[in-house]
């Protein structure tokens, strides 16, 4: 790749290969991906159609077949024609490699964002972008949902819609936004944090970026197919979701694209972090942040492909007629039900830590930074976030105290999720302890950052009484649990994202963002976001279930209340969308280390340079020492010559392909 | 990007990066992707598991019988690629090319045999995926492993190509150590696929 | 500070214990639920206003005055006293929550010599109780009777998709799962009418799989379970095809007409085809007044087509006399046993159930098509 530091004799003859500009659908970009995706399509159709042919089926065409092929080869076509995947396709073909030198990197106009880019910054921008539309697109079924249920009896929804509503808007949520959202803070500061050029794999960086909006559209269609969008639920359960009309594969398949963009970037942070650190940066050094994507890539790794493989068996049992989940067979030969859950859970307990230790390391940031002290308790604060990883395996049936699994296996999980808040309970009294006797900046990061603190300590004290079976046999399928999603997910992970915003816009945009407006949302979110979930405790354990289109009129007062408190909620997120949009054309331009923060990433100019740092820095002391006079973390100066004598002249991922 | 490429072609690069371990980058991640892939596998034996010991099956499922003697000389041959993969990456570790060239056409070679005989085996085995719950996992489990060698196959056919093509040197092999950690993992995965699935 | 930490204590405890959390009180395993949520309460209100208190002090008294722009705070690293501390206590807090759970589960789920069986087998979108009788006869119902007092022992199956069994005043629910048995034990404490709930998300119909629980005095009972005809109308579905499932009615009784799959039919011949059989499978068993409006069966759902006025026009189609057949009763049984065949306009495909061909017997179904037939101008 780096044409100065490879020795020229390695370097690929790239430059003397110009030829005369292909036409526009020969190069990278969208123009070409739109044909390659039609191309994909055009692909699904001959192939079922011959197949079916081949085995004498009638009808040869089958709408159903076409779009489970479709709807994988099209955005395959997509990828491919976007240019993610051109360099391996010459690489490959051990053909020169483009572009070698690093004109895809970085951006110098607004267009760059939408083409394929291999700088993390933009990347990292990309992918906050594109997962806040997804906010606001889960915002907005939210909306009606809450509209739905502002009333008893049915309104403008029918039961089908509304279950599609809110699978839908739970789906995009989760798998669009909060777990990408915090792969794009991350993509942008963590390689700076740890000063590294760029993330170990630039280009597979790139190809996670660009699975997610194909997931996202895959999604956002499934409302066009006949029969209505997937209904069963972000959970899918079996064998519901085998017997649902085709949108339910529309799930099944941009799960698999959204999960493998997470696998992707998990795989990239965690050799990023292993191999690129910088001199003097031991892990004991790195920020808190680094730790918690540490973490969280470790879990993402290792669960993703369980909830791959469970949508893969759905989409076998209802398109092939496996019989995974089919427990009508015959004697004996009957597929198991349950099997889903544990499955699905294996994977997607992890994913409530996937979604909430990264804000753990965003938080942990801010506190130091804006009580101008040190983190108190950094090791115990790394080692718990490990605890937490390694406990997370171990909890999944918590979900299914009411599946009728056996029934020992409930206590052992009672016990490993409710022994959970000890090491989560480290790390709240450690953030207590860090403002104590602090000099607390109450400016926006830290307003949210306190706000998640005091509400996730409530939404994790409801789930430490979920974990009680008893009581969670009570409340299990309830609003107990809309609302402890709520607490954990809207309190917890949505309260991190934006204290994130808040603190680093000015470093990836270059621009202050206003702090009035700033407040203003943190205020009217935090109280009309208690107004909205906090009574939902309340009807939950008086009996209301959850994921109904209609409920008893006893719970009527109750929701009308939510559904205006909602409707407000929902109007505070344009304060933030004002304030980004406004800020980032017009907001004051941010210096290079507005908060005097210590760690790697403010130390570079606001937005940092397409390289991020002209010579390596080495870490000379902890990321966290406000209060102690004179400390440094890293200082800038030329890398060691040793280094380049002993031969690592390039980074591994920008050595030739051999 | 052509024309991008020449109005840029005078900046500099990147700083090279600290090297802070002494793994390297495309093996590390290859490893944690091979993680990610056992996972995959486990669901797959999670499905197993209940169906076989759970729903309490039996297996196989009556009128059917699994071939266990032709799977297993299949079983051979995928090992046995095992070891030409290793002789070709030790080969052009000492700067032997005919051994790379060798070594990687048999791996190809025996790979392919392996992916024949297990389709010959679906074809005659007598059952089929939507029969029952055991037909169901069994192909699932044989069937994503063989999709696991379809794929391993893709990265060989490239790497066997460059090689003949005289790419590699005895410094520069990591294209092809690579491809191999994953290769060596599927046949590590059969023998798991093969013991559960056909043995016990 | 630890004044605000005990005025939020004084305020929130009072609160916590004064709200009417729960509805009544319905059975002994509820009252045990009931007293476990006021010991969690009274332990995590503490942990959550410590927190709180922390936070509103800090901001209180350390939040940045102007002139301390550029001041920093002491360089405290930690304190390893403090950090075994709060490690420490709340594993043993959190330690002796699940043991205390742990009795409470216990006690709960001991089953009770005198225990009475019902059978609960659910599908979309409906309950249906049966009670096995003497000589391996059942009473099916629609609605669930309950004596006062006495221990009860639900044995729960689905003939579908994954639903779930709920009444919030006995505090319990399990899921109905298809392939096993689920099992559920409630003693009712209290006389009432209560709302038995589907919990699991089970289709289009989810919200509307409710059912009525009556607690009646035992004398009540016994004076209605025996005026219930024993077998009148065959349960849906058929049990699991273990015949030793204990308890699970007519196992024994069911004929096994030649299938051995679970799909196979309910008892034959146990129903009296025509109109009025008719009308109990569909207000009753098969739950099709749950979608369905229809004046002759006093329904009024509103999911499905209203059978009173579209019913024969839509049978009089030629689309649909071309895929449903030409007479109105090949049009209404083509309608419930493949349902999505053809489509009546207005309506999507994937909401009426399409499992009805096989959990409904074909003595059921016609007697559904006579009814229909007749029933509907
Ligand atoms: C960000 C996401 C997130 C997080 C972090 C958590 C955290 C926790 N969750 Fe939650 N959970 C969800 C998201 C999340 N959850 C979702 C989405 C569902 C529903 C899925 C669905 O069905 O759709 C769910 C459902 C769910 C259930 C299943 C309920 C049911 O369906 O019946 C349970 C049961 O045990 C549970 C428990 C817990 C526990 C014990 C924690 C713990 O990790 C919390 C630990 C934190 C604290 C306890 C607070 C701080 C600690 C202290 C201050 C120390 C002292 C405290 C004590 C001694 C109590 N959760
Ligand atoms: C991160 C996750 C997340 C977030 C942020 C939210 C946010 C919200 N959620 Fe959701 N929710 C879930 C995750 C989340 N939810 C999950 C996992 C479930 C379980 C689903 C299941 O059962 O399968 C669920 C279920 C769920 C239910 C229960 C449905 C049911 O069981 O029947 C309800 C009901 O009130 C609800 C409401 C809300 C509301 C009012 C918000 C509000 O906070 C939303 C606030 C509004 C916005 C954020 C955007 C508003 C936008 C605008 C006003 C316009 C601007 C738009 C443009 C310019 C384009 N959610
Ligand atoms: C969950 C809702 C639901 C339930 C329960 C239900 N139906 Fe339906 N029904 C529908 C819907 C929706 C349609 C229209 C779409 C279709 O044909 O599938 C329909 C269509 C019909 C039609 C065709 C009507 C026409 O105008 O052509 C008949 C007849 C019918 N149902 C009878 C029944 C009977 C008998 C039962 C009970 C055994 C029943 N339905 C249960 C929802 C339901
Ligand atoms: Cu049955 Cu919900
Ligand atoms: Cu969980």
């Amino acid at each position: 790749m780096s044409t100065t530091t490879i020795p020229q004799a390695a370097a690929p003859p790239q430059v003397k290969t110009r030829v005369p500009l292909p036409p526009k659908l020969r190069a990278p970009g969208w123009y070409r991906a739109a044909l390659f995706s039609v191309l994909g399509l055009g692909f699904a159709v001959g192939i079922t159609v011959l197949i079916r042919w081949l085995q004498h089926q009638h009808p040869v065409v089958d709408g159903s077949a076409i779009t489970i092929v479709g709807l994988f080869s099209a955005p395959l076509g997509f990828l491919v024609g976007i240019g993610t995947c051109d360099y391996w396709l010459h690489w490959a073909a051990g053909r020169p490699t483009r572009p070698e030198d690093h004109s895809g990197h970085g951006a110098h106009s607004w267009r760059d964002y939408f083409r394929v880019n291999t700088d993390h910054k933009v990347i990292g921008i990309q992918y906050t972008v594109t997962s806040f539309f997804f906010l606001f697109v889960g915002g907005l079924l939210a909306m009606l949902i809450r509209a739905q249920l502002a009333k008893p009896g049915m309104q403008f929804l029918t039961e089908e819609q509304y279950n599609g509503v809110f699978s839908v808007h739970a789906t995009v949520l989760i798998f669009l936004f909060v777990i990408p959202v915090f792969a794009g803070l991350a993509n942008f500061v963590l390689p700076l944090m740890i000063g590294a050029p760029d993330m170990a794999f630039p280009r597979l960086n790139a190809l996670s970026y660009w699975l997610l909006p194909l997931g996202g559209v895959i999604m956002l269609m499934s409302f066009l197919a006949p029969g209505g969008s997937f209904a069963s639920g972000w959970t899918a359960y079996a064998p519901l979701s085998t017997t649902m009309p085709v949108g339910q594969l529309f799930f099944s398949i941009g799960v698999q694209f959204a999960g493998f963009s997470s696998i992707f970037t998990a795989l990239n942070f965690l050799v990023t972090i292993i191999t690129m650190r910088a001199p003097g940066m031991s892990f004991f050094r790195m920020p808190l942040l680094v730790w918690a994507n540490f973490s969280t890539s470790l879990l993402v790794v290792i669960a993703t492909p369980f909830i791959a493989a469970s949508q893969f068996f759905i989409l076998l049992d209802s398109s092939l007629h496996f019989h995974f989940f089919d427990a009508f067979v015959g004697d004996h030969n009957n597929g198991n039900v349950i099997m889903y859950q544990h499955v699905f859970w294996f994977y997607s307990h992890p994913a409530v830590y996937i979604m909430m230790l990264p804000g753990f390391g965003i938080i942990s940031e801010i506190i130091a930074v804006k009580s101008r002290k040190p983190i108190f308790g950094y090791r115990m604060m790394a080692f718990s976030l490990v605890a937490i990883v390694v406990l997370g395996f171990t909890v999944w049936a918590h979900h299914m105290f009411v599946s009728g699994m056996s029934p020992w296996i409930r206590i052992p999980m009672m016990v490993t999720t409710a022994v959970i808040a000890v090491p989560t309970g480290i790390k709240i009294f450690s953030w207590l302890a860090t403002l104590w006797r602090g000099v607390l900046h109450l400016d926006t990061p830290m307003l949210f950052a306190l706000g998640f603190l005091t509400m996730f300590t409530l939404g994790g004290i409801s789930g430490v009484m979920l974990a009680m079976i008893p009581f969670d046999i009570h409340v299990s399928q309830t609003y107990f649990i809309v609302a402890h999603i709520h607490y954990v997910l809207f309190g917890g992970s949505l309260f991190t994202i934006f204290a994130g915003v808040y603190y680093w816009f000015p470093k990836m945009t270059g621009r202050m963002l206003d702090d009035r407006l700033g407040k203003w949302h943190f205020w009217m979110t935090f109280i009309f976001f208690n107004l909205t979930f906090a009574p939902m405790h309340l009807i939950g354990i008086q009996g209301m279930p959850r994921r109904v289109a209609e409920y008893a009129s006893k719970f009527a007062a109750w929701n009308l209340f939510i559904s205006i408190s909602a409707f407000i909620l929902g109007a505070s997120i344009l304060i933030f969308l004002y304030n980004v949009v406004a800020s980032w054309r017009y907001g004051p331009r941010a210096s290079a280390n507005p908060w005097r923060a210590l760690t790697l990433e403010w130390q570079v100019s606001s937005p940092p340079p397409v390289f991020n740092f002209d010579a390596v820095p080495t870490v000379v002391g902890g990321p966290y020492e406000y209060g102690v006079p004179g400390a440094v973390h890293g200082i800038f100066k030329a890398p060691e010559e040793t280094r380049v004598a002993a031969g690592f002249t390039t980074p591994p991922s920008q050595q030739r392909h051999e | 990007m052509e024309a991008a490429a020449v109005t840029h072609a005078e900046h500099h690069g990147p700083p090279p990066a600290h090297r802070s371990s002494r793994v390297e980058a495309p093996v590390l991640g290859m490893l944690l992707f091979i993680i990610s892939e056992v996972m995959i596998f486990g669901a797959f034996f999670t499905a197993y598991f209940f169906i076989r010991v759970v729903t309490h099956d039996p297996w196989p499922a009556h009128g059917t019988k699994l071939p266990e003697a032709v799977a297993g000389v299949n079983t051979a041959i995928l090992l046995s690629s095992s070891l030409t993969i290793h002789w070709a990456l030790t080969s052009i570790k000492n700067g032997n090319r005919f051994g790379l060239k060798a070594g990687m056409a048999s791996t190809f070679l025996l790979g392919l045999t392996f992916l024949f005989v297990q389709i010959n085996e679906y074809v005659h085995i007598g059952f089929a995926p939507h029969d029952t719950a055991q037909g169901t996992i069994f192909y699932s489990l044989t069937g994503l492993h063989g999709a696991h060698v379809i794929i391993g196959l893709g990265a060989l056919l490239i790497v066997t190509i460059r090689s003949f093509r005289g790419h590699y040197s005895p410094e520069h092999h990591q294209g092809m150590e690579v491809p191999g950690i994953y290769w060596h993992f599927v046949d590590a995965m059969w023998i798991v696929v093969y013991t559960t699935v056909y043995v016990l | 500070m630890v004044l605000i930490g005990v005025i939020g204590l004084a305020i929130l405890i009072p609160i916590a214990l004064v709200i009417p959390w729960f509805p009544s009180n319905g059975s002994k395993q509820a009252g045990n639920v009931r007293t476990l949520y006021t010991v969690l309460l009274l332990t995590t209100i503490p942990i959550f206003v410590l927190v709180e208190t922390v936070v509103v002090f800090s901001v209180w008294k350390f939040r940045m005055r102007p002139g301390d722009e550029e001041k920093d705070g002491p360089p405290i690293h930690g304190n390893t006293r403090l950090e075994v501390l709060w490690t420490v206590l709340p594993a043993i807090l959190i330690l002796s929550l699940c043991t205390y759970a742990y009795t409470v589960l216990h006690s709960n789920e001991a089953s009770k010599t005198s225990e009475m069986t019902v059978n609960v087998s659910e599908r979309q979108f409906a309950f249906e109780f049966s009670y096995p009788q003497a000589g391996g006869k059942t009473v099916v119902s629609p609605v669930l009777y309950l004596p006062k007092g006495r221990p009860v022992v639900f044995k729960i199956r689905s003939l579908d998709v994954v639903h779930s069994f709920f009444v919030p005043e006995f505090s319990e629910k399990i899921d109905a799962v298809p392939g096993i048995t689920t099992t559920l034990r409630v003693t009712p404490t209290r006389l009432g009418t209560y709302p038995a709930e589907c919990t699991e998300l089970c289709g289009a119909g989810h919200s509307l799989m409710r059912a009525t629980v009556y607690v009646v005095p035992s004398a009540t009972f016994r004076s209605w379970l025996s005026s219930q005809p024993a077998n009148s109308a065959p349960p849906i579905g058929t049990p699991p095809s273990s015949a030793n499932q204990a308890g699970v009615p007519g196992a024994a009784t069911t004929p096994t007409a030649g299938a051995s799959s679970a799909k196979s039919a309910a008892p034959a011949g146990a129903s009296a085809a025509g109109v009025a059989g008719g009308k109990t499978v569909f207000t009753g068993s098969a739950a099709c007044s749950s979608c369905h409006t229809l004046g002759a069966a006093g329904a009024t759902g509103t999911i499905g087509p209203d059978l009173d006025t579209r019913l024969r026009k839509d049978c009089a189609t030629a689309a649909s006399k071309r895929i449903r057949g030409a007479t109105l009763q090949q049009c209404i049984s083509t309608a419930i046993t493949s349902p999505y065949k053809y489509i009546p306009s207005g309506f999507q495909a994937g909401i009426m159930p399409s499992t009805f061909s096989h959990t409904l017997t074909s003595t059921q179904i016609q007697s559904l098509v006579t009814f229909l037939s007749s029933a509907t101008k």
